[in-house]
């Protein structure tokens, strides 16, 4: 019975993350495609709205901050002004929707958690899946934009992939911390909620972290130090710069979250992985 | 090498286990480990192991921790201190359709549940159409679940948990949740399993199937494991635990010793237990609803060393139970007797006396025969007895090597529409049940305020097997040398020295009247009127009209069997026949024109297949087989040939049969009012002559 042994003094060894996520590798990927069969089978538009929903968003915030209020967050035409915040909602929406569905995840799969043994890991990376798979259309459509308002993608693009790294180590670290913490503490997803709100106006989204924050910001260190201890203004930054401008990121901006990336992997996996075996205790 | 190891296990909780708030004192106070958390320790200190293919129970009063053990053994929760090990895959009835969606379709459910419970897709996919056909929903399966009825959706998640093929299953409380046929189907389904030589980890609070199924019981007292040595002594200890003290009762004499428990009663012979489950038992059923003599609240009355009292007193009816057990010699007599406090209308009476599956053969009046074994698809309690044959006096003997001792019940039953039957209970219980029950007919439903005496039980424990069958078939034998012909309502068994040489019906006769088939055990018959050793015995109709008498008498090597027909009214017979159903090791038969063997059972070839080519009329038929005496069917001359007819019966029901078939070649033989010889033939039984 090579494959079912099961020993509780093994179920806390961070270790063992890696052969069992590999194993379970089908039900992660059958829970992605239940989500997201669940969200879209009876949706009137289906996928229509994974489309719409990013465009819409880019259309309310151009007509906000780029008619109303004529502001250009630094791009050099209107038309690469609703790039640039395309690009920063959909790589931004990725990290808020993970979170804020992810923290919630164990607790509204209770039920499951309470009754079988699977690895606990599944039930948050299922909604960094589910996500993923928003986030590719919300890339084709930013792409597509991008080319169709007169962009060309330089040879700097080959940092996406890097920077995309980056957000989805953060992504799947605070996922797997926040949930395993909901599940102890139930305001923590609603912390989560007001903080990603927040979030919001601290990231450059509508607005460039070079033209419109650091000018500003430079007399005044101690904020200027706050600002960028969000790990999505290198990120969003470093996106905008190798994929509208062409030129290659700079380095503080991809360190720093790259750093932060790094422990909020190692700290979600690790205190997710010491507290899963308890979970169904308080569920 | 064990496949679940528990050492030294302790589970602790925080007293106060509540959802903190993190911006709350305990949360930020707790995540900083500061303060003094007050535990409970729902385990402590518990250690066991299972080896693979046992059936372990786990029993204990609520709280006591059982299903914190079962989450255990599961993994989905961790132990504050000691280790859980598990070899081999484990499933649960408790994950029944976990993860279902109600959106999505039944196929697209199976393979989410089915990977939620391990399985990869390849493995699903083996099993796939499996699955579907046992859940029996095949044409919805491409539908939405929330399309389904309640008890489609169980179907279907039952039928993935029934193919996870688990190493070891563990079963909670589950069975007192659903409706009667879903847990009926769960019972099935563990017995399957058990069946199977899985292991079984098993928490409920049905002591009998606990008892029934399981070989070792685990009870777990406040978080502590009680040790006992065998599950008797557990669940006795249990409910000693639990039970109410002042309700039990114990009375020994000799050999035989009785524990009146609580409303329900327990026989041990020579220190062994003879009943089974609940054991000795009464139900009382007024408006619909069941009273269970086990609920009322019982106190010793008066006691002595080997008889009592009990009185019981019921909650929801105005009745007060009076048992007054008493032993003399080997014989416990139970007297069921109740007291109303009010008027009360009562429909139904019942007394069960489940004993050990040890027990293999009844007796019951003129009848004998054997149990059939108890099947995982037995869910319900089975008669053994057909229904609407009447007897006070039944006996249970047991398996030749079983220690238990030989049961001789014999009622007095206080009202006139008791009955008494032999049953099998439901594969979870596994106990054979004397069953004494009697539906109060209308007019009689009230029982006026005072004392009513029900029933008394004599039971005579201990005879040997040949007391207890000269007690009920001595008169209704002919003993013939090595030869015993013993008439039961309606047939003859034979036997030879200690073979049995007959099964299913034995020797019978049935005729066709207007194309019904009259079989002589179908007919009611009365007592055995014996002269010297001659034996008459008469069975009417309840069809048409007409009795039948038959007259046995000895002959050299066998005896006759004359049947005589007395018609009441004019009939017409179409056909009928007199028949010995061997056993299936007579493997060769012989008539006056040809010779032949008995084929193999086939399934799937017709039942009573003619075996004889030639169907001329014929004096004899013989059939032979090794280390048995040849039985030979012998017509008499005098009354005309009949057809002498080899047959086998079907595959599923397995005997050789020996018919003197008569049937109306041109036109129906007619009999008019009177008595007519019908049916005359000899039985001639005798050790082969070329051995």
């Amino acid at each position: 019975m090579a494959g079912w042994n099961y020993s509780s003094d093994r179920q806390r060894q961070v270790r063992r993350i890696f052969p069992e996520l590999l194993r379970s590798r089908e039900l992660l990927l059958d829970l992605v495609s239940k989500e997201l069969r669940i969200r879209y089978r009876y949706a009137l538009m289906g996928f229509l709205w994974a489309f719409l929903e990013p465009l819409l968003m880019t259309a309310i915030l151009y007509f906000v901050f780029g008619i109303v209020f004529n502001f250009r967050g630094g791009a050099t035409t209107p038309a690469m002004y609703a790039v640039s915040l395309l690009t920063g909602l959909v790589f931004w929406q990725f990290l808020s929707h993970t979170l804020g569905a992810g923290a919630r995840s164990l607790v509204d799969n209770g039920n499951l958690v309470n009754k079988v043994l699977f690895p606990r890991e599944v039930i948050p990376l299922s909604v960094v899946g589910v996500n993923l798979v928003n986030l590719l259309i919300g890339t084709a459509i930013l792409l597509g934009l991008f080319l169709l308002l007169g962009g060309r993608l330089g040879a700097q693009a080959v940092w996406l992939p890097v920077l995309f790294g980056i957000e989805l180590a953060l992504v799947v670290g605070l996922a797997l911390l926040l949930s395993s913490l909901n599940v102890f503490y139930r305001d923590v997803s609603y912390v989560v909620d007001v903080g990603l709100i927040l979030a919001f106006y601290a990231t450059p989204i509508f607005y460039d972290f070079r033209a419109d924050v650091f000018p500003r910001l430079v007399e005044h260190p101690w904020l200027y130090y706050t600002y960028m201890m969000n790990p999505m203004v290198g990120l969003i930054s470093s996106y905008r710069q190798v994929l509208i401008e062409n030129q290659p990121p700079v380095l503080e901006l991809v360190a720093i979250p790259a750093i932060q990336s790094g422990i909020a992997l190692v700290v979600g996996a690790v205190v997710f992985r010491r507290k899963a075996g308890i979970m169904s205790d308080y569920l | 090498m064990p496949i679940v190891e528990v050492q030294n296990v302790s589970k602790r909780f925080a007293l106060r286990r509540r959802r903190h708030a993190l911006l709350s004192r305990r949360g930020l106070a707790h995540l900083l480990r500061l303060g003094e958390k007050e535990q409970f320790a729902a385990l402590d200190g518990v250690s066991f192991t299972v080896e693979p293919g046992e059936c372990v129970g786990i029993i204990g009063q609520n709280g006591s921790g059982k299903s914190t053990l079962l989450k255990l053994i599961a993994g989905v929760t961790l132990p504050s201190s000691g280790r859980v090990a598990v070899h081999g895959r484990v499933a649960s009835l408790l994950e029944l359709g976990a993860g279902f969606h109600s959106i999505l379709t039944g196929r697209e459910n199976i393979y989410l549940n089915a990977g939620i419970l391990g399985m990869r897709h390849a493995q699903v996919a083996e099993v796939y159409d499996s699955i579907v056909e046992f859940s029996g929903i095949a044409s919805f399966i491409d539908n939405p679940v929330d399309t389904y009825s309640s008890g489609m959706y169980v179907r279907l998640a039952f039928a993935v948990a029934a193919h996870v093929n688990p190493d070891l299953f563990l079963v909670d409380e589950v069975l007192a949740v659903g409706d009667e046929e879903f847990q009926r189907k769960c019972r099935r389904r563990i017995a399957e399993f058990r069946e199977q030589g899985k292991t079984i980890l098993f928490v409920s609070h049905d002591l009998g199937m606990v008892h029934s199924l399981c070989e070792r019981v685990i009870l777990l007292h406040k978080g502590k494991m009680v040790v006992r040595s065998n599950p008797q002594e557990t669940i006795k200890y249990y409910m000693r635990l639990v039970g109410n003290p002042k309700g039990v009762h114990t009375l020994a004499k000799g050999d035989v010793e009785v524990v009146s428990n609580n409303g329900h009663m327990n026989l041990f012979y020579q220190r062994k237990e003879l009943t089974g489950g609940q054991g000795l038992e009464g139900k009382l059923r007024a408006m619909q609803q069941d009273h269970h003599t086990s609920s009322a609240d019982w106190e010793i009355a008066t006691s002595g060393p080997d008889q009592c009292v009990a009185r019981g007193r019921m909650h929801r009816l105005p009745v007060t139970h009076v048992w007054t057990i008493k032993i003399e010699g080997k014989t416990v007599i139970w007297r069921m007797g109740i007291e109303c406090r009010n008027p009360v209308p009562i429909d139904l009476i019942e007394a069960n006396l489940l004993i050990s599956s040890q027990y293999t053969e009844w007796v019951y009046g003129d009848l004998s025969g054997v149990f059939p074994e108890i099947l995982p698809e037995d869910t319900e309690w089975n008669a053994v007895v057909a229904p609407d044959v009447m007897a006070n006096e039944a006996a249970a003997l047991p398996r030749e090597d079983s220690q238990l001792p030989t049961v001789l019940v014999d009622v007095k039953h206080h009202k006139p529409y008791m009955r008494l039957v032999w049953a099998n209970t439901d594969s979870a219980t596994g106990c054979r049940v004397l069953q004494a029950n009697a539906r109060v007919p209308a007019a009689d439903e009230e029982f006026a305020a005072g004392y009513h005496d029900l029933l008394t039980f004599h039971i005579q424990l201990g005879l040997t097997r040949e007391e207890v069958r000269r007690k009920v078939t001595e008169e209704r034998s002919l003993k013939l040398g090595a030869l015993t012909a013993v008439f039961e309502h309606g047939r003859i068994r034979l036997n030879y020295g200690d073979t049995l040489l007959t099964t299913l019906v034995h020797a019978y006769t049935s005729m066709l009247i207007s194309d019904l088939w009259n079989d002589s055990i179908n007919l009611q018959w009365g007592a055995v009127e014996r002269e010297g050793d001659r034996l008459t015995i008469s069975g009417y109709s309840r069809r048409f009209p007409f009795r039948q008498i038959w007259e046995l008498e000895p002959v050299e090597n066998g005896f006759s069997w004359r049947v005589l027909l007395e018609a009441f009214e004019p009939i017409d017979v179409q056909e009928y026949h007199a028949s010995i159903i061997l056993r299936q090791e007579y493997s060769r038969w012989r008539t006056d024109h040809e010779s032949g063997i008995f084929p193999p059972f086939e399934p799937g070839v017709e039942d009573w297949r003619h075996l004889n080519h030639s169907y001329k009329p014929g004096l004899h038929i013989t059939a032979s087989g090794d280390e048995i005496p040849d039985v030979t069917l012998e017509a008499d001359p005098e009354k005309g040939l009949p057809r002498m007819t080899p047959l086998n019966t079907g595959a599923g029901q397995r005997g050789r049969v020996l018919q003197a078939l008569h049937t109306a070649d041109t036109c129906l033989i007619h009999y008019e009012p009177g008595t007519h010889l019908y049916s005359s033939t000899r039985i001639i039984v005798k050790p082969r002559e070329d051995s």
